[in-house]
This record gives structure tokens, sequence and C-alpha cells, in this order.
């Protein structure tokens, strides 16, 4: 290589591992920030040993990806024998054309589509859940497919057609021509293919993201749900180790193939005339074929397993739920394990994670899952009892229903206590960085609107959140018909965006944090994980302003359940006092469970601060509550929001 | 006549091996050159380093008293037609044809004229918008020689170029080859490891092994002065015999002393012994200076091919007339069927036909080996 | 004797159709079928009535865009995301090739051994999960990240990139990059390079061999690369989530939103106009470039 050639090649070598290099240096980060560094420490290692779901989604995905790439290959490998022997070219011009339609066809298309195809049939074959670990299977198939014939046929195009039909004249049927002559010469061909399948399935998003449904989760999906919590190091320490993980593999693969050169070398030199026992090509068939063979295991027991046990379908949030970190207790796990004690059965809880209301809402309406928990907020709530899709609790199955407070009872959304348990609460606030931002300045809404901060001011990347601020500002109800005033609230919003630093969900942790931005409204408790993690420069402070949203996240059963009683002992149990503590410090939300907020060893542990913004002190809790929450909007209302918030997103 | 390239003490080698060791060669203008050798023996190196494809680890390649060494392919006045073609897939006749051109910024219609020029005189009008994926082997050759051509270079070098043509086409295409060196008088450096194609077209013929070059002479010289046990055997079919000179024109071998036209030897030197198979005269026993056994003849066409076992040595005779397996028969030859070379290191290695041809040997222990 | 040699055709040709008839019935259900749905939706109401209402709302929405003087102005919502859309994935797309192409050149022309490490540098990052590669570079780019510092400690000015255009490019360009090199690295290995010595034997200039001969032979790679960084670049809606600052509003994005909000027809009206665009674009490429390009990758 030319010395030119050489320095150009390591700058895009560069380029392609710079973001791995940041991985890999925050995946040791001692604080919880993607973008502070404030020490070296084996913390985020330690956790992702003991989170068993984030554990699992990696298991989920490692078996989604390797039994897809491997049928993918089997299925492409015939089709592309198939397709090389069609005598007519039409035949052969019109399987070429299917062929590539996955691969020019964007896949947020082949999502969609495939997912307007299960749900179709799932409707017509009256299944409750259409969308599970096969429709993604037969997703991730689907677009593996071209990828593999694509490798295959020109291997099979350069075979000397006369192979496979002198292997028949010799005594060959034409199946065992085809393994014993034609497979070996396109082995080359069908193994890349297969890692590209298994590449391209691992990495996948998009069409997992359409094709989801019940109890699979894999990590994309659960590392897309994280935004109303953020990423924390410990996805990055998880992608430290799959890329050690790959550098082994690699190099121990390299290092064989260099033996068997180096072998080949030798056997040469000394012209060698026996054979030797297995050529390398063997060696790569026979690995192949028992990784094949253990991924269909490993599928075969992870499903056989699950047959013979209780089974509860829980859809919640990303992090909302205690997962064993720093020495927590991990819930899911201890109400397997409760469950187990107390009724003598096994159960597993297969837990997934969404990362809005209207992404669960959208999944739940599509009518092809089967969840027996969710968690939406209030105004979620309010809509799915309107439609009819959530089915009324039966409280003698919840007794600690009792230690609800009193206040927290007969919310607007459900004002006869029907059909929900709340979970968490919390109004929103605004964050701002005092060594920036002038004490005189704040108090109210006005901060976001100053132009003295332009370009340090974040916004919700939501519509309803984004013209809730406008709104509380203006000191309109946010829960308003009248589509003159939500022009009005545009007309804010527009005037604001010149200002505006980035629209962000949980990126504002990474801004807040590393002080790129200075001001940003976000939901109370996660003001005290911004603050820990803040850089040195930071000094991250709190505030509510006058009128501003309360929300309610609140437990309730789906009509789509299929384990109400059991979906009901869960509820009861994430009300004791252990789940229920665990949950309030993990999630670091209000939390309406008496025995949490009376709890001494809470108190304690949460610190004087964290309890006064956390808990403040409001006699007409309800009241306030009830006049500023979020509602449920009317359809119209509802599309003529999501058109002003597309208009001032393309601005 | 002018020397247009020498090359002077010329080495190379590739991962520490030795594949070209110290040639020299001197090629004139209008010189029809073959490089005439079994696979493996450097002479496709040879050529590529005429062509510019690789440079000597030593000495010089002179173009018209220049030192080329380190002249790239595309500077150079010599053209390459290539074994198998490589013509560019993507371009018609007519564009393949017109490539050089294009490249020198040749105006459109001088383009025209002379690719048509050219593809006439290789006999390929008609085909100018042909895909090449669409010609037969021959006409793709001929595309690929009116390519090299168009430019006008100095030296055409033709490395194996008939090699992928069945005998028929090739005997054709070598006499188009020679015409077409005839008429634009250019300097053609040819690579084969056919002996024939190399005796029927060269002028001068060089014969190349591991590396060395063994004799380079006319096709005449080459066949009937074979330098030493190699040539012999690689030109044409010989009997290859150990025997000692007695004195200038006096040879003794299989036994037996015999006249010859060979002088300049030491006295009882052991010297090899040339006999030609067409040069052997089958005699009755009594007339015959040697006497042996027939062990198989076969049938050639113009001629029966005898081996004949004279105590132990097979000897190979090419006769018009018949004679059976078992036969005992006699041999005569004539002084000037007898050529004397000294002894190589080649001797003894070749020119008895105990057993299979050195290629069918070859071919046989490939065999056995993969 | 003549019997079992047509009966041994006959068990081959049974053989062969036997290989085929499942990829066939499952590009029928699975590629074929879904795309009906997708135009089925687009063309209907949520009572399943047909309507052309949401392509027409794709063609004519109008949103009022306020400009930096203050002055309003009426534009085509979805025609203007589109429009954005395509041309960022246009530029990721020239990127690409022009920085790929060099590199997959490169190693198409390295030994074999360097070639195996160069494909698995290559891969490796598409074995990190995409989102968290991308939420790496969130913190690369940003005001105060890694190459700002870099930056400053050369002391040059910082520059502003994330939740700009470029943000988002570098995004598309840096999780695309492989498959815009392994097309053009498998044709360019495939090179037949007597045909480069043949370029070069015929006059031309190192140049010239690339521009008259690799180029033109490397064409139907340069469209499988083009095809395979243009289409998810058109069609990404994490990638400006995440980059763009949420300023960045493109196609995907679009799809989603309406996915989200529970609008399924007008989300496959999207979906079906974007398609039908990008088969046309595709479709016209291959055309100009003039050749089939049958198992182009």
């Amino acid at each position: 290589m030319r010395p030119i050639a050489k320095v150009y090649t390591a700058l895009i070598f560069l380029f392609l591992f710079a973001p791995i290099a940041i991985l890999l240096v925050f995946s040791f980060n001692s604080g919880n920030s993607l973008s502070v560094f404030s020490g070296f420490s084996l913390h985020w290692y330690q956790e992702l040993l003991h989170d068993t779901n984030t554990l699992g989604a990696l298991k989920n995905t490692l078996i989604l990806a390797l039994s897809a790439s491997i049928l993918s290959t089997i299925l492409g490998t015939a089709a592309a024998v198939g397709i090389n022997k069609l005598r007519s070219r039409t035949m052969r011009s019109a399987m070429n054309t299917v062929t590539n339609i996955p691969m020019v066809n964007p896949d947020i298309i082949t999502g969609i589509s495939l997912m307007l195809l299960f749900v179709f049939a799932g409707r017509l074959m009256g299944l409750g859940t259409s969308l599970n670990f096969w429709t993604m299977l037969i997703a991730h198939i689907t677009f593996c497919l071209p990828y593999v014939i694509l490798q295959v046929l020109p291997k099979l195009r350069q075979m000397d057609k006369s192979l496979p039909e002198a292997a028949m004249d010799l005594g060959c049927t034409p199946m065992r021509a085809f393994l014993k002559v034609e497979l070996p010469e396109i082995m080359p061909g069908v193994l890349t293919g297969l890692i590209m399948a298994f590449t391209l399935s691992l990495d996948d998003f998009v069409i997992s993201y359409f094709t989801a449904g019940n109890g699979f989760e894999t990590l994309p999906i659960r590392i897309y749900s994280m935004t109303k919590k953020t990423v924390t190091p410990k996805m990055y320490a998880l992608a430290t180790l799959i890329f050690f993980a790959i550098l082994a593999l690699l190099i121990i693969s390299n290092l064989m193939d260099e033996e068997t050169a180096q072998e080949r070398r030798l056997a040469k030199a000394k012209r060698k005339k026996e054979r030797k026992p297995l050529s390398p090509q063997a060696k790569r068939t026979l690995a192949l074929s028992v990784l094949g063979g253990a991924a269909v295991l490993a599928l075969a027991v992870s499903f056989a397993g699950r047959a013979q046990q209780l089974e509860l379908n829980v859809y919640n949030w990303g992090e909302y739920i205690s997962d064993g970190s720093e020495g927590s207790l991990d819930t899911i796990k201890a109400f397997e394990k409760w469950y187990e004690e107390e009724y003598g059965q096994k159960i597993r809880v297969n837990y997934s994670t969404y990362a809005s209301n209207e992404d669960m809402y959208a999944k739940l309406k599509s009518g092809s899952v089967s969840y027996d928990v969710i968690v939406p907020s209030d105004y979620m709530i309010a809509r799915l009892i309107a439609e009819d899709m959530l089915l009324p609790l039966d409280y003698d199955n919840i007794p600690n229903y009792k230690y609800i407070g009193e206040q927290f009872r007969g919310l607007y959304y459900d004002p006869n206590d029907e059909y929900t348990v709340p979970y968490t609460y919390g109004v929103v606030g605004i964050i701002y960085n005092a060594n920036q931002v002038d004490e005189a300045d704040i108090g109210d809404w006005d901060l976001m609107w100053n132009p003295k901060y332009a370009g340090r001011i974040l916004q919700f990347n939501n519509s309803r959140d984004a013209f809730g601020t406008a709104m509380y500002k203006l000191g309109i109800d946010v829960n308003t018909g009248d589509k003159a005033q939500w022009d009005q609230a545009l007309a804010e919003l527009q005037a604001q965006r010149p200002m505006i630093k980035a629209y962000v969900m949980d990126e504002i942790f990474n801004a807040m944090e590393s002080g790129e931005a200075d001001i940003g409204a976000y939901y109370a408790g996660d003001y005290f994980t911004m603050a820990d993690a803040q850089a040195d420069s930071v000094d991250l402070q709190f505030y509510y302003p006058p009128a501003t949203n309360y929300f309610f996240d609140s437990m309730c059963i789906p009509s789509c359940a299929q384990h109400k009683e059991l979906a009901e002992i869960f509820i009861d149990y994430m009300l004791s006092e252990e789940a229920a503590i665990a949950n309030a410090e993990y999630i670091y939300y209000a939390c309406p469970n008496a025995l949490v907020y009376e709890s001494e060893d809470y108190i304690d542990e949460m610190g004087e601060e964290a309890m006064e913004i956390l808990y403040p002190p409001m006699d007409d809790f309800k009241e306030r509550y009830n006049s500023y929450a979020y509602q449920n909007l009317s359809d119209d209302i509802l599309s003529y929001m999501n058109e002003l918030w597309e208009s001032l997103k393309i601005n | 006549m002018k020397k247009i390239i020498e090359l002077k003490n010329i080495t190379k080698s590739f991962d520490g091996e030795p594949v070209l060791k110290g040639i020299n060669l001197d090629i004139y203008d209008n010189e029809f050159l073959t490089l005439l050798g079994p696979s493996g023996c450097g002479k496709t190196t040879l050529l590529r380093l005429i062509g510019g494809f690789e440079t000597p680890d030593e000495g010089e390649v002179v173009f018209l008293g220049q030192v080329i060494n380190d002249v790239p392919p595309h500077q150079r006045n010599v053209n390459t037609v290539f074994q198998k073609y490589a013509l560019f897939p993507h371009l018609n006749v007519f564009e393949n044809v017109a490539f050089p051109l294009r490249e020198k910024k040749v105006p459109k219609d001088e383009i025209e004229k002379r690719v048509t020029e050219m593809l006439s005189l290789v006999a390929l009008s008609g085909f100018e918008r042909r895909n090449i994926t669409s010609l037969s082997g021959g006409q793709q050759q001929r595309v690929a020689i009116a390519r090299a051509l168009i430019g006008q270079p100095q030296v055409l070098l033709l490395d194996e170029p008939l090699g992928a043509l069945d005998l028929k086409l090739r005997k054709d295409m070598q006499v188009e080859l020679k015409k077409i060196q005839k008429q634009t008088g250019i300097t053609f450096i040819f690579v084969t490891h056919d002996q024939e194609e190399a005796l029927s077209m060269s002028d001068t013929v060089v014969v190349m092994s591991e590396g060395k070059i063994h004799q380079i002479g006319t096709p005449i010289d080459i066949y009937n002065e074979p330098i030493n046990a190699f040539v012999a055997d690689f030109i044409g079919e010989s009997n290859i015999l150990d025997g000692f000179m007695l004195e200038d024109f006096r040879v003794t071998f299989s036994g037996q002393t015999f006249d010859c036209l060979d002088k300049g030897f030491g006295y009882n030197e052991a010297v090899d012994v040339v006999v030609r198979p067409e040069d052997v005269d089958i005699v009755s026993l009594e007339e015959g200076q040697v006497a042996g056994v027939v062990t198989s003849v076969t049938f050639m066409g113009v001629h029966y091919e005898i081996i004949v076992d004279v105590g132990g040595f097979k000897w190979m005779i090419q006769t018009t007339d018949f004679v059976d397996v078992g036969e005992h028969i006699g041999i005569k030859l004539d002084p000037d069927a007898i050529h004397i070379m000294k002894k190589s290191e080649y001797s003894d290695l070749y020119g008895d036909y105990s057993f299979f041809s050195d290629e069918m040997e070859e071919a046989v222990e490939g065999e056995v080996k993969a | 004797m003549k019997d079992t040699v047509s009966r041994q055709r006959a068990r081959v040709a049974t053989a062969d159709r036997a290989a085929l008839a499942p990829y066939t019935v499952w590009a029928v259900l699975f590629i074929l079928v879904p795309l009906v749905f997708v135009a089925y939706y687009a063309f209907t109401d949520n009572a399943f009535h047909f309507t052309l209402d949401n392509v027409k709302r794709f063609f004519t929405a109008t949103s009022t865009v306020i400009g930096s003087d203050g002055s309003a102005q009426e534009v085509r919502t979805y025609l203007l995301i589109f429009w954005r859309s395509l041309k960022l994935a246009v530029i990721s797309t020239v990127i690409c090739l022009a920085f790929g192409y060099p590199i997959a050149y490169i190693m198409a022309r390295a030994a074999p051994r360097v070639q195996r490490t160069f494909m698995t540098i290559i891969m490796i990052p598409m074995w990190m999960n995409f989102l968290i590669r991308t939420y790496a570079w969130m913190t690369i780019l940003q005001d105060k990240g890694i190459f700002n510092n870099f930056l400053t400690t050369l002391h040059l000015p910082a520059v502003h990139i994330i939740g700009t255009e470029a943000a988002v490019v570098i995004g598309m360009v840096y999780d695309y990059f492989p498959y815009m090199i392994l097309p053009l690295y498998s044709i360019l290995a495939k090179l037949d390079p007597k045909l480069l010595e043949a370029a070069r034997d015929l006059g031309c200039s190192g140049w010239g061999v690339l521009k008259r001969v690799v180029w033109p032979l490397s064409l139907p790679g340069v469209i499988s690369g083009v095809t395979m960084v243009l289409i998810p670049s058109i069609s990404t809606f994490y990638i400006s989530q995440k980059l763009g600052d949420g300023k960045f509003f493109l196609i995907g994005d679009a799809i989603e939103g309406q996915y989200v909000a529970n609008n399924l027809h007008f989300a496959a009206a999207i979906a079906f106009v974007l398609m039908i665009v990008l088969l046309l674009c595709m479709g016209l490429m291959r055309k100009l470039a003039g050749r089939r390009v049958e198992g182009g990758l």
C-alpha cells in the first residue's frame, strides 16, 4: 500500500471507530452520564451482570438473529439454486425483481407492510396476539433473504455446470449431488450470506419496532424505549462486552485460518500424500451446523420451558421499574419468587417496554398484542376507558390498594376508581443551570422564552408536552377544544423556535449534565439524576412554575389481557412495601403509596431536598391536578394538534 | 539490423523464489522472436518486464538505447496481447479497438478511420457494434490484436495468445499472425510453450527453462544443433544416448562406433548423442549397425512411431515402413543423423522412451499429489 | 436405459422446482401481499371505504412557516418534508460513495489476508447496536463534546454541528457506510487485474485506468451501494431525532409519527408514495447505468 492509501485508510478507520471508542470509555464512567466523565469504575459492568431484563433482551436478540440468519440461509440457498436453474427468462427476471423488493424498499415500509399483514391475518384467524416472536422471525427472515440469495447466486453461476451432472453420472441422487458437490462449491457464498443476514438481523431496529409483540423484547427495542429515563452507561458496557466478544471470536477464527494455511503450506512442502482428517472447508461446515443446531436447540428449550409455565405479560415505560441495580430489589424476579412460594406454581413475567403512551396505544389498538398489565398516563387512561380498552379491576384481589392515599383516588380519569391503581405521579418543573441563568429571571414559564438565553433552551420533543408549556404560559386550558387557542399556542412555540437549542426527550439528560443547554422543562425526579451527574462547571437547579403539568402513571389491565387475575396479583404485589419502595427509589418520581411516602427508611434514603421537591406540600392536590393535568383530547383536536406540531417541526 | 530491445543481466524473484537468473538478450527490429519454454520457466515474466508490468531486481531493460526500467507501461511504445485477451467487457468491439486512440485524444474522424482499417486488417469488418461476450474465441483474439496494434507500437508482446483456441483455428491464426507481422513490420515477441508453433512462426527462437536462456537461434539451428539434452528433448522428439568421442568425426555409443560431423571434443570425452527419430533408417538385421526388438507400434497417419529395444535402451523411430511388434530389426545411422552435445546437468534426464513422456509423468505425479 | 435417463431428468426438474417452491410461497406471502396491504390502507379510510383523501393530503397539506425575518409563508408540508429527506439522503449517499470507493479499491488491491482483516474491521461497528452508535455520536458532536474539545486543544474555534443538517448527514454516513463499501469491494475484488494491465499497456495513466476501465466496470457495485445507502437514509427516523436535536422532521419521522398517532391509513399513504417514488428512481438509475444487474451485490 502506498503511504497516502495508508493514511486514508487510517482516517476512515478512525471515523468508523470513534463512536466505539466513546462508548468504550464511557462504559467505565463512575457517574451515570454519557457525556460527563466523572471517574473510572467497573460499576456499570456489575450492574449489567445483575440486570436480568437487559440480559434477557440480549438473549432474545441473539436467538432471533441466529434463527433468522440460519433459516434465511437455508431458504435463500434453496431459492438461489431454483432461480439459477429457471429456464424461462421472464420467470427468472420476475424472481429477481421480487427478490430485490425488500432491498429497495425502505425498512420502515417493510416493517409497516408486514405489520399490516400480521394484524390482518391475526384478526382473520381470531387470534388475540398476532404479533409475537414468530412474526418478528418472519419479518427478519424476509429482509435477510435477498442478501443471502444475492450472495449465493453468483457462486452458482461461476460453478461448472457439469459438476452436479458428473456427480449424478457417478451415481448420486440429485439431492446427494447437491449436498456433496454443489454445496461445497458455493459454500463461501452461503457463509457470507449467513454472516450478512446475522449482522443485519442483529442491527435491525426499524422492522423489529413495527413487528414486535408480546413478551419478546429485543435489545434495540429496549434501548429505544429508554426515552423517559435516559440510556445509561450500562448499555455502553453491554456494547463494549459485545465488541470484545466479537473481537475474540474474529481473532480465534483468524488464528485457525492461519494454522490451516500453515498446515497446507507445510503439507505442500513435504509433498504429503495422505489426506488430512478434515479440510478447513469441512471444518467450517461442521462448525456451522453445530452453531445452527445449538441455536435451534436454544430456541426449542426456551419455548418448551415457557409452555409449562404461567405467564404474565407486563408492558411498561423504559427503565420504569427497579431492576436490581446497586443492590436494590429486582422487582420482577422478586415477584416470580414470591408467587412461587405463595401459590406453589412457577410464573414467568414477560416484561417489555415502550417509549411513549402513543407507542403503547398504537400497539394495543392494532389488536395484535396481548398484555396483562400496562402503565399508561392519565390522559391515555381516559382515552382507553372511552374506547373500552380497559377492564374494570377486582379490587378484592388488590388488598394493598388501601395504602393509596385518599387524595390520589377519584381523580378525573377514573372518578369512581374502577380501572386504575396509581403507580407514580409527578410534576413538571424547569431545570436550569444556576451558573448561567440569572436568579432574577426564574419563577415561571417566561424563562423558556427569554431571548437572553437564546440557543440555550430545550423544549419537549413531544407535541402534547411542548404545547403544554406554551398553554400554561399563556394561561390557556391545556385541554381546550378551541382550535383558535391551539393556534395561539403554536404561535407562541413558533416565536420560541429560534431560541431553542433542541427538542428533546431523554437527550435532555446529556444536554443539561454537560452544560450544552442551560434551561429545560422535565419531570421533577429526573432533575436529581441530572444534578448527580453534572459536570464541574454546571450547577443545576429546579423550580415549579405556578401553573404546570401534573401527571399520573397508573397500572391498568387492558381488555386484551389473558390473565386478569394474575395481573391483579401482580399489581397488588407492586403495592407491597418492599416492591413499592424499591420502585420509588429507582424511578425517583413521587409515589402515591402511603407505605412509601410515610416510610422512615424511604424518607431517609431520599433526603430532605428530594422529598421537598418530589412531594411539594399541597392541600388542594386533587383540585390542582384535575385542572392542570392533560385530559383526553377529541380525535379532531388530536389530529389538529399533530398537524400543528408537524408544521412547527418543518420550519 | 537495428537492436530495438536489449536485456542486460536481468534477475527477478518473487517472494525470494528466483524466476529469472541473469538474462541477456538482444531483440532486433522487424524480428519475430519467440520465447519458448515449459510453464514456470520465466518467459511470461520476461515479457512483463518488457511490457513494464514488472521491474527487474537487477539488470537493465534497454529500449532503443535508453534504460526504461522505471518507465510505466502506458509510456512505453510497446503493447501486449494478453493470454486471455483482457478485452474490456463494458465496451463493444469498436470501442475496445479505439481505446488507446481515445486515451491519446485522437480526433473523432481519424479514430473512425483507423479503427475501420485495423478491423479490416484482422478481418473483423462489420463487427464494430458487437458485444465482446458475443464473439468466438478466434474473433476475440483478433480484437485483442487489433487493439494492441492500433497505437502503432514498435514492439508487440504476445503472451501465449493462441493457447485458448482449438487446433484448426490455431493453425489459421499462426499464419495470420505471421502475415500481420510481415505487413506491419513491427517486432513481435511471442511467448509459447508449444515448440511446433515456435518453429513454424519465428525468425528467432529463445529456449528457456528455470529462469535461464539455454539457446538462441533460428528454428533450424535450434532443431538441428540443440545445445544440450534439455533443448534436444524440448524441441521435437529425440533419442539421447551416452557416448564417447573417439576423435574428431568418430563417436562410440550403443556398443558401436559411428561416423559423425562433429569435432572439437577431447579424446574419450563423454558426450550426449542426439538422434532424431525421423533420421533413423530401419534395415534388415544384417545391414544394421545396431540390432533391436520392436516393442510397440503406433500408427500416426503420416508415419508409424515405433519403439525399439536396443540392449535395454528404448529408441523411438519414425518410419513409413510397417514393422510388427516382436520383429528383430537392424538400425542404420548416416553421419548427418548424429548430433553430438557436451555433457550437461540435463544429461540422462531425457531421451529414453522406456516410460511416458515427461508431461504425462508430471500429470500422473500431480494426480497422486492432489 | 432411455427410460431411466428421462426419469432421472424428471427427478432433477422436480428437485429444482421443490427448491424454489418454499421461497416462491414466502415471497408472495411476505413480500408481495404486504405491499398490497400498504396500497389498501393508503386508499381507504378508517372504515375501509375507498378514498383518495390520504394520498391527496400528502400532496396538498399546507402549513405556515415563519422565516427568520418573521415573514409567514405557506408551504406544502409533506412535499417539503419529502424534499428535505431526499436532499439529506442524496448528500449522505454521495459522501459515502466518494469516501467509500477509494477504501473499497484499496481493499480490493490488498493482499488476501489484509482484505479479510479490512472486511471484519468494517463489519464490526455493525455488530454494535445501531441506536447506541448513534447515541455515541451525540457525545462526540455536541457543542461541548469530544470533537469540539479536540478543536479547542488545537486552538481552533469550536464548531456547532449537533442539530444541524451536517450532524444528521454524519449520522447517516456513519451508519450506512459499510453498506456502500461491501458491494463496491466485492465487485472491485472480482475485477480482472489483466484488464487494468491492458488499459495501462494501451496508454492509460493511473487516473485514466480508473476513469475508463475500473469505474465503468464497477457500476453494478456502485448501484448496489447507492441503493443500500440511499434507501435507509431516506427513511430513517432515529438519526434525525437524536443528532438533529429534534429539529429535523424527515419522511421517516412523519410515517412513524402518523403510526404512533394511530393514523395508520395516512402512514400507509406516505409509505406508498415513498415506495413508488423510490421504485421509479431505482428503475431509472438501473436503466441509465445501461446494464441489468443480476445479483449485483
